[in-house]
């Protein structure tokens, strides 16, 4: 082969580090995951389908595997909720204002995830500022307990994932013309028809990505479950690291691991479909 | 004439109600961060919010903590290798991938960022294994490795980012002017590329600084970073010590946001 531009030579490294170190890697988990279960080692010499004979025909697993599902789905649609209107009010802002929001946003993203569900550990106190609130609003009468429910880790990975979401809305909204919504304003169409069949459709672009990029990662997600779920309530990833790490089941391990992706994938095809008529009329 | 009336106040109520909405939803994102910079200055020897009086003994107590110190270092020492590796990496990557054209530059692009498109758990547990065969397993070697693997988009979107704002006819300027290729790259293209780059490298160090998952798996014998020796100071003893430890960690981010301010705009950033 000859090379048109000796300058592509200088991908070579990048391509290494991800080939190597992960692309590899993960291939390799693959293989894991057909294992037999070792007995002095991690993982033995024969090779076997019986991990995922176990995962599929045992309930538990299933609605671990489903509560990861779901949990990951309405994490996304909260965010979506929440990062909307923030979105919607950066993308109005220009000059020092612009700068204040971004940094609104930015901060929380580069602060670590751990840091951050810390921060709901503070908030969720028997006696701490969430509870006063609720008591405050009279919304209840007596302090909950918050620490290790669902409710909360749902709510920290809602804050944990909203700036992968109001970025790239905003920046699809960004891109929207002004004189589009001038012209079907001075057209007659109402704030709620400009907003249904012009902006809505244009800020897909935006949604689109900011979802599956917010899904994939939160069914993913292991810090936080780990954190603020505590031991009652287990989801795939708190498992698959407990596999590896605990019990050094690395075949079962990986075969768990294996199966979330799959059902990930499928998740976000479905959805891809499911709304390919949307993607089309934004692209119109 | 009522009627119109009528719709303005209703359209003030809808502007008043949003702004409220935005307040709330501000606050939602910033509840978290205020509240362990708060707690970490408490004189009680619990973690509250709002904090008991004010006093910086949970800073000295933290100092003290010999595990907690050892994570940071670790935490700094891996971070800064991280950005000096990525960037260059990064760096050369991204001029490679300004020659590359068509269809072939869009999966170039994907291909670039793709540990930060795949879940941080899957390529943490395929690294586990694959260390293991390659006998890196439980070094940090091994670790730093896949915290420059993690943070490599980072740097590489960065850069490429602000490649892509170098005019072409430059490079072919100096190139006609008897500049060799090295001499090109270090007088034109590397002072026009400087902000980028060192955007990069800060996103990749505070990208190492945060990471859990992955060095959850291959953190080596002995060694915590300071996430890692954060959760289970939160999991044993749960004092303010550990609030203390993470406001190190927002200030080192709000310095981290203040600096791409400073170099490129936020607004480019994102």
């Amino acid at each position: 082969m000859s090379l048109k531009n000796p300058k592509l030579l200088l991908a070579i490294p990048a391509i290494a580090l991800i080939f190597v170190f992960m692309i590899l890697p993960i291939t390799n988990m693959v293989e894991m995951s057909f294992r037999t279960p070792g007995t002095s080692a991690p993982f033995g010499d024969d090779y076997t389908a019986q991990h995922y004979d176990r995962i599929l025909s045992d309930g538990h697993y299933w609605s671990v595997l489903i509560r990861s599902l779901l949990t990951a789905g309405l994490v996304t649609v909260l965010c979506l909720i929440v990062s909307y209107p923030i979105a919607w009010h950066m993308s109005k802002a220009r000059g020092m204002k612009a700068v204040f929001l971004y940094a609104c946003i930015a901060s929380p993203l580069m602060t670590g995830v751990l840091v951050r569900n810390f921060g709901w550990m503070i908030a969720a106190a028997l006696n701490g500022p969430l509870n006063q609130t609720l008591l405050g609003l009279g919304i209840i009468e007596m302090p909950l307990r918050l620490l290790f429910t669902q409710g909360l880790v749902i709510l920290a990975l809602v804050h944990v994932f909203v700036p992968f979401m109001v970025l790239p809305i905003n920046n699809a909204l960004r891109n929207i013309s002004p004189t589009l919504i001038e012209a079907s304003s001075s057209m007659g169409a109402t704030r709620r028809e400009v907003f249904r069949d012009i902006i809505l459709p244009l800020s897909f672009p935006g949604i689109y990505p900011g979802m599956i990029l917010v899904y994939v990662l939160a069914v993913a997600a292991y810090v936080t479950p780990a954190l603020l779920g505590g031991a009652m309530v287990s989801y795939m990833p708190t498992l698959i690291i407990g596999e590896l790490t605990g019990t050094f089941q690395w075949p079962f391990g990986s075969a768990l691991a294996i199966v979330l992706s799959v059902s990930t994938i499928l998740v976000v095809a479905l959805f891809t479909a499911l709304t390919s008529r949307l993607m089309e009329r934004s692209k119109a | 004439m009522s009627e119109m009336t009528n719709t303005f106040g209703h359209q003030k109520t809808m502007n008043i109600g949003f702004g409220v909405l935005i307040v709330l939803l501000y606050v939602f994102l910033m509840a978290p961060l205020v509240m362990i910079v708060g707690a970490s200055f408490t004189e009680s020897l619990m973690i509250e919010f709002p904090p008991q009086g004010l006093s910086f003994r949970w800073y000295f107590e933290f100092f003290n903590r010999q595990d907690l110190v050892d994570g940071l270092l670790m935490s700094l020492r891996i971070g800064a290798v991280t950005a000096i590796v990525t960037m260059s990496v990064a760096m050369m990557a991204a001029m490679a991938g300004q020659v590359i054209a068509g269809r072939l530059s869009g999966w170039f692009q994907l291909g670039m960022t793709l540990p930060l498109l795949v879940p941080e758990l899957l390529t943490a547990v395929g690294l586990l294994f694959f260390l293991y065969k390659i006998e890196m397993a439980k070094t940090v070697l091994g670790l730093q490795m896949g915290h420059i693997l993690m943070s490599f988009p980072y740097a590489y979107v960065s850069i490429a980012a602000a490649m892509r704002q170098v005019p072409h006819s430059l490079e072919e300027a100096s190139q006609s002017l008897g500049a060799n290729g090295w001499q090109t790259f270090r007088l034109v293209i590397l002072p026009l590329v400087m902000p980028g780059l060192a955007m990069g490298g800060i996103f990749a160090f505070i990208n190492s600084f945060d990471l859990y998952t992955i060095s959850l798996l291959l953190k080596p014998l002995g060694g915590n970073t300071l996430p890692l020796a954060l959760f289970d100071f939160l999991t044993y003893e749960f004092k303010p010590t550990a609030a203390a430890a993470a406001t190190l960690s927002i200030l080192l981010s709000i310095a981290g946001v203040a600096l791409v301010q400073r170099l490129v705009g936020l607004q480019r950033a994102f």
